[in-house]
């Protein structure tokens, strides 16, 4: 009887050992992936957009709208707002052009006809 | 990430087509594609992909800033509509004509001034800035 207990107890000890042994591994683990994490997080960043100043996407947007009479272009805090009207094969030419005065954003309420 | 998804036929194609200086950002719900182009050709067939996935350009989730290189000393054609192509004193629409280039005339490219104007010299030595969207390379 003695012998059986003996014997159980070892078996369980045994248990705990490598049950410490186990979350040893785990929180190794851990730490090596928090370090890998770091090192990525650290990678510079892409630059960010450049967005032209209102001022500057005016004068841009009197240039670009020149040959378009029935097209009104606003700017307000980088964001270029399109109404009035344009013909369809002049769209592009009209959206191209404005897409190069660097705007955060250009909405087109044109009326395409 | 889902922006660069939904044009990723226009990144394709620009990655394919020799543009320079490519860089393709998403900042604040907004794409952002910058390069330069080899021709004007190349930048049509970019628009065009554009203009299939948003028709008229309408979603506003897209700034396609691609510009034909123009290089000192380069040919350029001058691609108006049908009419004559303004010569200007200085880069800007404010600033006095002081000549013409027609439609399709070939014309020398001195210099850059910024994206939008171009030095240029016509063949009959008519000397001044033009608008560099009514330009390409030839």
């Amino acid at each position: 009887m003695k012998h059986k207990t003996f014997i159980w107890s070892l078996l369980v000890l045994s248990a705990l050992q490598f049950a410490n042994c186990k979350s040893k591994e785990d929180n190794s683990a851990t730490t090596t992936t928090t370090t890998v994490d770091t090192t990525v997080t650290m990678a510079p960043p892409p630059a960010p957009v450049e967005i032209a100043a209102d001022t500057a996407l005016e004068t841009g947007l009197r240039d670009a709208t020149k040959e378009f009479p029935d097209v009104k272009a606003t700017t307000e805090d980088g964001e270029v707002t399109l109404t009035g009207n344009i013909e369809r094969d002049q769209l592009p030419t009209l959206m191209q052009s404005i897409n190069s005065l660097h705007p955060k954003k250009i909405n087109n309420n044109l009326t395409i006809k | 990430m889902a922006l660069e998804t939904k044009y990723e036929a226009v990144i394709t194609a620009a990655k394919r087509s020799g543009i320079t200086d490519l860089q393709v950002r998403e900042q604040d719900n907004i794409l952002y594609i910058d390069g330069t182009a080899p021709s004007g050709d190349v930048k049509d067939q970019l628009w065009s992909i554009y203009n299939t996935i948003d028709p008229d350009f309408r979603a506003g989730d897209l700034i396609l800033n691609v510009n034909v290189v123009l290089g000192a000393g380069s040919k350029a054609k001058v691609i108006t509509k049908s009419s004559n192509l303004n010569i200007r004193k200085g880069p800007g629409t404010d600033q006095p004509i002081v000549g013409k280039a027609a439609h399709d005339e070939e014309i020398t490219v001195l210099s850059k001034a910024n994206d939008q104007w171009s030095l240029v010299k016509t063949d009959s030595g008519e000397e001044g800035y033009v608008y560099s969207q009514y330009l390409d390379i030839s």
